[in-house]
């Protein structure tokens, strides 16, 4: 039986769909059999980021309302074998079109068949926000190191608590500028997780790359030596029960050939 | 024995109400009774007449008290001042618990969310920004606020809050509000804040409390 963890924010535009694209790669990259469920109805961007939207036959909506079979619905990433498959969103309807206990329906019958049940949460706390969370055991919430994103978890982490999923759920620092930290002009992680009031699952850095890799359909995680994705790759081992420092915020000290000439003319 | 039995008093006159007796009975005898002061020349001399009606350990229905009252009102000479019990309801019973305890909350009041109490708060949690406390009564805070705290809800300016405020984002009691400047609170544990006689919500220390609110000050010992 595997396990459903939502991925919620509260806040738009903390990178939602992101992560939950690249802790999923990240953990069929780990051998899991996961299955993506993008509920970010009328605005469905999962699969373009998985660079899976050319293949969607039928979305969630088609399931719910009885038009499609559960597994006609899946997309395959074919890049993972049998690891990876994503529930695609509809995109000409509203959030409306789902209760939640079509959502959970679907979630149970998903969680026998994978080890993990992603669910995407779109942005808001109404209608959409109560679907994703009716069928998750787990909950992720997704902030970055703003003040309104971090108002935005608070409030969510609050609901969550008044209606507890199985599990407490557990804080994902998004967008983290390695430089700004370090010199104390952005919220630090200890202020963050400590405000919340949650266990950390992790902290992923800011890089150009995850934008990139995103428009190429590719995400970040499968780049082996980029932080982003080492970040992803950290929270995905987390997940899975395993014990991983959290990356450090210094950056390390360039020790290559060119550096160690180029501190040379800058000694005097 | 008499089931209606009038009793003069230091203060005026008691009716009681025998608790042993039916309504029915009470009715009959309250009636005999109205009637022979009526008539009693001695009684014509007081003027107008007002009467504690005292039920005992009875508790009288809203329609069984309008009955008492429709027969006193046919003698205009007499009128009702109050109608009281030795008892009280369950219900009610609680309300006043609830009403006279301090009641101790310790959790976290996130962004958005509202506790609502009634009756004195110890609060000794925190509360987060866009959380919001709010009581009948008296906020003692003890824990982090960075939201607000709203005492004497809905209309009770008597109240106070007393804690470190600094960091909140407004304080209100009844209709008053604050917003909470930095210069204008102190980093204290000791700040009270109050609405004072012109009805303005102001700050005072924790010291100054028998001035800012003498009754509280009595009720909580000091001297």
């Amino acid at each position: 039986m595997g396990k459903a963890i939502v991925i919620t924010s509260g806040k738009g535009g903390v990178g939602k769909t992101t992560t939950s694209a690249n802790i999923g790669t990240a953990l069929a990259l780990m051998g899991k059999r996961v299955c993506l469920m993008d509920l970010d109805i009328g605005l469905r961007n999962l699969d373009v980021v998985l660079g899976l939207d050319n293949r969607i036959i039928y979305d969630i909506v088609d399931v719910a309302e009885g038009r499609a079979k559960l597994p006609q619905a899946l997309v395959k990433d074919k890049r993972f074998d049998d690891k990876l498959y994503l529930l695609p969103a509809a995109q000409n309807t509203d959030k409306t079109a789902l209760m939640p206990e079509q959502v959970k329906e679907i979630v149970d019958e998903l969680k026998p068949e994978y080890d993990y049940v992603l669910i995407d949460c779109p942005a808001g706390i109404e209608q959409g926000f109560i679907n994703a969370v009716s069928g998750a055991d787990a909950a992720i919430v997704v902030t970055t190191p703003e003040i309104s994103a971090v108002r935005d978890a608070d409030r969510v982490v609050g609901l969550l608590e008044q209606h507890p999923l199985t599990e407490a759920p557990r804080l994902l620092i998004n967008r983290i500028r390695r430089n700004m930290m370090q010199d104390g002009s952005m919220m630090d992680i200890d202020e963050i997780t400590h405000h919340l009031g949650i266990e950390l699952l992790g902290i992923i850095f800011d890089d150009d790359a995850v934008i990139t890799t995103s428009n190429q359909g590719e995400p970040v995680v499968m780049q082996t030596d980029n932080p982003a994705g080492q970040g992803y790759r950290n929270v995905a081992r987390r997940l899975e029960g395993e014990t991983v420092p959290l990356m450090k915020i210094e950056e390390q000290e360039d020790t290559g050939f060119w550096h160690r000439v180029s501190s040379w003319f800058h000694r005097g | 024995m008499q089931a209606a039995v009038l009793r003069g008093t230091q203060n005026g006159y008691d009716l009681v109400l025998k608790q042993s007796a039916s309504l029915d009975q009470i009715l009959v005898d309250l009636k005999a009774l109205l009637e022979n002061l009526k008539v009693d020349p001695q009684a014509l001399a007081a003027s107008k007449i007002s009467l504690d009606v005292l039920t005992e350990d009875r508790i009288l229905t809203a329609e069984e008290k309008s009955r008492i009252e429709q027969m006193v009102a046919q003698y205009p000479r007499f009128e009702i001042h109050k109608i009281a019990a030795n008892v009280m309801t369950i219900a009610d019973a609680i309300q006043l618990r609830e009403r006279e305890n301090v009641h101790l909350l310790s959790k976290v009041i996130r962004n958005g969310q509202e506790v609502v109490m009634k009756g004195d708060v110890l609060f000794l949690g925190t509360i987060h920004e866009g959380g919001k406390l709010r009581t009948t009564g008296n906020i003692f805070s003890m824990g982090d606020v960075a939201g607000i705290l709203q005492a004497g809800y809905p209309d009770d300016e008597s109240k106070l809050i007393m804690g470190n405020l600094q960091t909140a984002q407004q304080v209100r009691i009844a209709e008053q509000f604050d917003i909470i400047e930095p210069e204008t609170v102190t980093d204290s544990q000791q700040t009270v804040a109050y609405v004072n006689d012109l009805h303005v919500l102001s700050y005072g220390k924790l010291a100054q409390l028998k001035k800012i609110n003498p009754k509280l000050y009595n009720q909580i010992g000091g001297i």
